[in-house]
């Protein structure tokens, strides 16, 4: 940091500290690269603005987001969570196989999926939070479980969704589509959760160093653990809203959100270490991975392409938060001057 | 007079017992043969579906040979290692006759091979293993994916004579019935020099899932102001999608794909307001493990070979001509049943209702 203090630079820091309250660099930088996007798809295929194109990503976007929240608060606490495929895909069979198209059912079939978050949640919880397992080898064992409950619940086979779902999912409110409200209401929800109230802030703290929040006199595993229910639920409330918007999910839907769920959370700043999360990042973050997908798919190139330039966002989003930028800056200009000293 | 009357009787009789016998034996199909065996049936992967009824097409296809005394079933999981231990399994067994879905293609071969070796009748279906008929196993019971894209290209020159935009949807990248369906397809429209194909070559990926199918449709639909007609080999997964034409305030175009009753109550839903919803469909094959199993029992068993080893593709439903069919949807049973094949689509609502 500069030490040279002036008046300008004072005032420049101020807004600066000011601002880095309200946001963070994962927060800026998200924002920045996703209104990058928009601008390029603007001007290399504008087909992917399209209205018809933005009314199918977005619901999409909508249910990555609020399954990025869920692994935000697992990776906030130093974990990672293998098992949202799992979850994700037991919640939608049982959102779709239950009421079996009697819209009826569907309110029960929304308690039943909740109420197997909650145990999974619990599963994942304890065997981290108390029995100190290794996140992921715990979580990868617990996905194995879920799986397994997908296939004895359903035996693989996809039901069609229930209409009332089905409105929810496709209907629309001012013109924007209805997932979109939930996900937006989700992520104000966890983030008023954890940013203002004093639980939210012992739960940060635990993250950010689990051995001072202990001798700071905070349950440390019950907010470790409580972390893996919160994701779950998240995850049910994703399944909820991607169950409304594929009109025959099969019984593997889940594996579309592993790998982009933990994409989200890195490209949204927060570090997998754990800690401080960005959970509004993560959530725009969804919403960039999204436009991305829809883009290259505009652009109209080969499948290989495709799958390359999503994995060249995500290598890009983790360089930039991962490598130590400044320090090589700093190491080159220093070779500079000691060849130009040599010369 | 008394002898004449006995002698009368006696032919009576006779002639009564020889109707009794034959009709009795024409119950029995020319392929099921006089010896008794076990058999084995082996899936690569069993959990959709398709694979459900398919498997039960077998099963019933079996109990019309009285031979036949008992079948096992062992579903692979799509585990490769699983699917080989699975064959050898039914070896170890010790059945007679083997009828296998090879999902992994060559990898199973060598399980095959040594099944054919123990002296198993052998009878791999449907995906390729590679190697041959009477060297690795007895014989491949196949099926030509391109038929089904002549089916299509046919029902498209009828419908669409002046020519027109023909996008077509497939599974993953590079899969082997995609490419056959897509040559088929050109063979029967390029001579015209009318049709032109759009999107991704040969095939737009959509790995066979319902949530990508929505958003490179969607993409699709955004790029291309005129889609004429969409081939896809996987009907039903086009339901979801399908009314992203609508969302971008367009038509639904003409579809050229295989069977399933979600499809057709879609289209008796949708075709009045969406004139331009034409439907063909081919059948989605689960017949085709009956093939399969006809020869296995006639190797094993000493029946009448069946006479040949190829399953051909058929078209379904025509909504244009109604032939050989019109659409067909039975609403009060689940989407997820295939009118087209020869178990009753209530048998099939109580599998996969199960």
């Amino acid at each position: 940091m500069g030490e040279t203090t002036t008046t300008r630079s004072w005032g420049v820091g101020a807004v600066r500290r000011a601002a880095g309250r309200l946001t963070s660099r994962g927060l800026l930088t998200v924002v920045a690269a996703t209104g990058g996007l928009v601008l390029a798809s603007d001007l290399v295929a504008p087909s992917s603005l399209d209205r018809g194109t933005l009314l199918t990503m977005l619901p999409f976007a909508s249910a990555l987001a609020i399954a990025a929240l869920g692994q935000t608060l697992v990776v906030m606490q130093g974990g990672i969570d293998l098992s949202v495929a799992g979850g994700l895909s037991l919640y939608v069979v049982i959102l779709t196989k239950y009421p079996a198209g009697v819209n009826g059912r569907l309110l029960p079939a929304i308690g039943i999926a909740l109420l197997a978050a909650v145990v999974a949640g619990l599963v994942n919880g304890f065997l981290i939070g108390r029995l100190r397992l290794n996140p992921i080898v715990a979580t990868l064992g617990t996905n194995a479980l879920l799986f397994g409950a997908v296939l004895w619940y359903s035996a693989g086979i996809p039901t069609t969704t229930t209409a009332r779902l089905s409105r929810m999912g496709g209907g629309l409110w001012l013109g924007i589509p209805i997932p979109v409200y939930i996900a937006v209401v989700a992520t104000a929800v966890v983030t008023v959760l954890i940013k203002l109230t004093p639980r939210g802030r012992r739960f940060e703290a635990v993250g950010a160093n689990a051995t001072s929040a202990y001798t700071a006199g905070i349950q440390v595993r019950r907010y470790a653990g409580g972390a893996y229910v919160g994701a779950q639920l998240l995850y049910c409330l994703a399944a909820i809203v991607h169950a409304s918007i594929v009109n025959q999910p099969t019984a593997y839907e889940g594996n579309n959100y592993l790998l982009p769920s933990v994409a989200a959370v890195v490209l949204g700043g927060t570090s997998l270490l754990g800690g401080r999360g960005n959970l509004v990042a993560s959530a725009i973050a969804a919403l960039f991975l999204s436009q991305l997908d829809q883009f290259v798919l505009a652009l109209g190139v080969t499948y290989a392409t495709r799958i390359l330039v999503q994995a060249g966002a995500l290598a890009v989003g983790v360089a930039l938060y991962t490598i130590d930028w400044r320090a090589i800056g700093r190491r080159l200009s220093r070779r500079r001057i000691a060849t130009l000293a040599a010369t | 007079m008394f002898v004449l009357a006995l002698a009368c009787i006696g032919v009576m009789v006779a002639a009564a017992t020889a109707a009794a016998g034959t009709s009795g034996k024409s119950a029995v199909p020319s392929w099921c043969g006089p010896k008794k065996i076990t058999l084995g049936l082996t899936d690569g992967f069993g959990g959709n579906s398709w694979r459900l009824v398919t498997t039960a097409s077998a099963r019933n296809e079996a109990a019309k040979c009285p031979s036949v005394q008992s079948l096992s079933y062992a579903d692979g999981q799509g585990n490769v290692q699983k699917a080989i231990s699975d064959i050898q399994g039914m070896v170890a067994k010790g059945v007679k006759a083997l009828v296998v879905f090879p999902d992994a293609g060559k990898a199973i071969l060598p399980a095959l091979t040594s099944a054919y070796k123990a002296g198993v009748v052998t009878v791999p279906y449907r995906v390729t293993p590679g190697g041959k008929a009477g060297v690795n196993y007895n014989v491949f019971v196949d099926t030509n994916f391109a038929d089904a894209g002549e089916l299509w290209g046919k029902w498209i020159r009828q419908v669409l004579p002046q020519g027109g935009n023909v996008l077509m949807l497939s599974g993953p990248q590079g899969n082997s019935q995609g490419i056959d369906e897509n040559r088929g397809l050109h063979k029967i429209l390029d001579p015209t020099h009318k049709y032109h194909f759009i999107g991704a070559q040969p095939f737009e990926v959509t790995n066979w899932d319902p949530a990508l199918t929505q958003k490179v449709l969607s993409a699709d639909i955004a790029k291309y102001p005129k889609i004429d007609v969409i081939v896809s080999d996987f009907g039903p997964s086009l339901v979801g999608a399908l009314p992203e034409f609508n969302k971008s305030g367009r038509k639904i175009p003409a579809l050229a794909t295989s069977d399933g009753n979600v499809l057709g109550c879609f289209w008796k839903k949708e075709h009045a307001s969406n004139p331009t919803f034409k439907l063909f469909t081919v059948s989605t094959q689960n017949d085709h493990a009956r093939l399969a199993i006809d020869w296995a029992v006639a190797l094993a068993s000493g029946g009448t070979k069946p006479s040949t080893t190829h399953f051909p593709s058929r078209a379904f439903e025509n909504s244009v001509t109604g032939k050989p069919n019109p659409v067909e949807c039975q609403p009060s049973l689940p989407g997820d049943i295939y009118l087209s094949a020869e178990l009753s689509p209530q048998v099939q609502a109580k599998l996969v209702k199960k």
